[in-house]
């Protein structure tokens, strides 16, 4: 094919990206294509992350049998506190019941768990992602994924037992939040420039923000539930105009992820999202 | 042969790419994510030996694949590296690149190419898009220019090699 036809070619291939770009933007996680990698890399990327894992694992035992024995101990003793502590929070939690059901006051619906291990994690500048071995019973599009210390995103691409997940920290990310000690409400969002920080937009100036005080979601994006910690505040700058510039630690150590869970929750139901038809995600 | 010799230099790279990955302290794999594009690598360097038609569409598969890795919208590094893919070629057909640093400038200016297409588009379809650092474009730009040299020299070696093996068996054939 001569160089002409070829660059006719180009400007074709350039132009259907730019639509299929263009179209994507409103329906992520659709992309058939995006499936099918995540099919053909999904077990790559499996097998690979089960090396190092069984390995250094198997050293790390070796090298600190002592450790593992004190730490066990001290875990045990946690443990009790722990199961002291629920049963302690089990009678809070019927008297909430009780108390609500007295003044007939309806409990969102709070989801069960399942872990998911991690296989892959993006750690290049703005587009922060990982993927996920979802398991046997597949993951769907906007499910929320915790760790043990709070928020880790949403699912955006699932296709079989993979998933990809957008976390917190991606530029493109918001979840609608909360300031604990206040009930304020914002949206957090990556701060970008590769720190791995959060900011915390739209609290207006009045409202009362200080360094230490921990975000938690808000439950009203339609996404999360609510009561995920997010992240602690780190620094309060009064913006330029109505709001504060806040920003966030992650609660969550997105370098040492290896397991998450996925949330089953469905915040709103498809028949009441579709009456609502501005609404997103 | 030579899609069967693609195929494997990308499999070869995906798997440098996981290994690297996870091998790595979380410190060095960051380092490793962010300023070692071994796709982009595969992708000039295939480019540099195939027609612009060719290098358009591997591009196009290449930076495809990268994007099922990243985050953001998917079709980002596609679109980037269908142009990178492209370029490569048609540059290769209008300069002689035979020497190991013609090889690491060209990778490194595809570098630079990529990721400031990579950026406009982000401005373009992002709510809240960012520019990239500098000082990580011209690390990534160094890094990938200085492995696309090395491999193009093993790959020169090993091919010499195989030629001068080749003769000698030859040689002797007929003195046989």
């Amino acid at each position: 094919m001569d160089e002409r036809r070829t660059g006719w070619v180009l400007i074709v291939v350039l132009v259907g990206q730019l639509v299929f770009l263009a179209v994507q933007g409103a329906r992520t996680g659709h992309s058939y294509l995006e499936r099918a990698g995540l099919r053909v890399l999904g077990p790559g990327a499996r097998a690979v992350a089960g090396l190092p894992t069984s390995f250094s694992s198997f050293r790390e035992g070796l090298r600190t049998r002592g450790g593992l024995l004190a730490e066990n101990r001290r875990l045990r003793r946690e443990v009790e506190d722990l199961k002291l502590r629920l049963m302690q929070l089990s009678d809070v939690e019927n008297e909430a019941r009780r108390l609500g059901a007295a003044v007939r006051y309806a409990t969102p619906p709070t989801g069960r768990i399942r872990a998911a291990d991690v296989i892959y994690v993006d750690h290049s500048s703005f587009l922060r992602s990982l993927i996920l071995y979802a398991g046997e019973t597949p993951a769907h599009a906007n499910q929320p994924v915790l760790s043990a210390d709070g928020l880790v995103g949403r699912v955006t691409t699932a296709t079989g037992r993979y998933a990809k997940v957008q976390l917190v920290t991606d530029r493109a990310a918001s979840v609608g939040a909360m300031v604990l000690r206040t009930r304020r409400q914002g949206v957090v969002r990556g701060s970008g420039r590769g720190s791995g920080s959060l900011e915390l937009d739209y609290v207006p100036l009045q409202a009362d923000v200080r360094p230490g005080d921990l975000v938690l979601t808000a439950g009203i994006d339609g996404v999360y539930p609510r009561g995920i910690p997010i992240g602690t505040v780190l620094s309060v700058v009064p913006g330029g105009q109505l709001f504060h510039k806040i920003l966030l630690a992650p609660a969550v150590d997105f370098g040492t992820l290896d397991q998450v869970y996925l949330l089953d929750y469905q915040p709103v139901p498809p028949t009441v999202r579709e009456a609502v038809p501005g609404a997103r995600p | 042969m030579r899609a069967l010799k693609l195929l494997g230099a990308l499999a070869a790279a995906v798997l440098f790419h996981f290994l690297g990955m996870h091998l790595l302290p979380a410190h060095l794999a960051s380092f490793f994510a962010r300023g070692v594009d071994v796709f982009l690598v595969v992708l000039v360097l295939y480019a540099l030996e195939s027609s612009s038609l060719a290098a358009l569409f591997v591009g196009l598969a290449i930076g495809l694949l990268h994007d099922t890795l990243t985050g953001g919208p998917y079709g980002l590094f596609g679109f980037a590296d269908t142009i990178v893919g492209y370029s490569t070629a048609r540059l290769a057909q209008r300069l002689v690149i035979q020497r190991a640093t013609g090889v690491l400038a060209l990778v490194s200016f595809a570098a630079v190419g990529q990721e400031a297409i990579v950026a406009g588009l982000a401005f373009l379809l992002q709510p809240a898009p960012e520019l990239p650092d500098p000082v990580w474009v011209a690390v990534e730009a160094g890094v990938c220019g200085v492995l696309g040299m090395l491999i193009h020299i093993a790959w020169d070696h090993w091919q010499r090699a195989a030629e001068a093996r080749r003769r000698g068996r030859m040689s002797r054939l007929r003195l046989g």
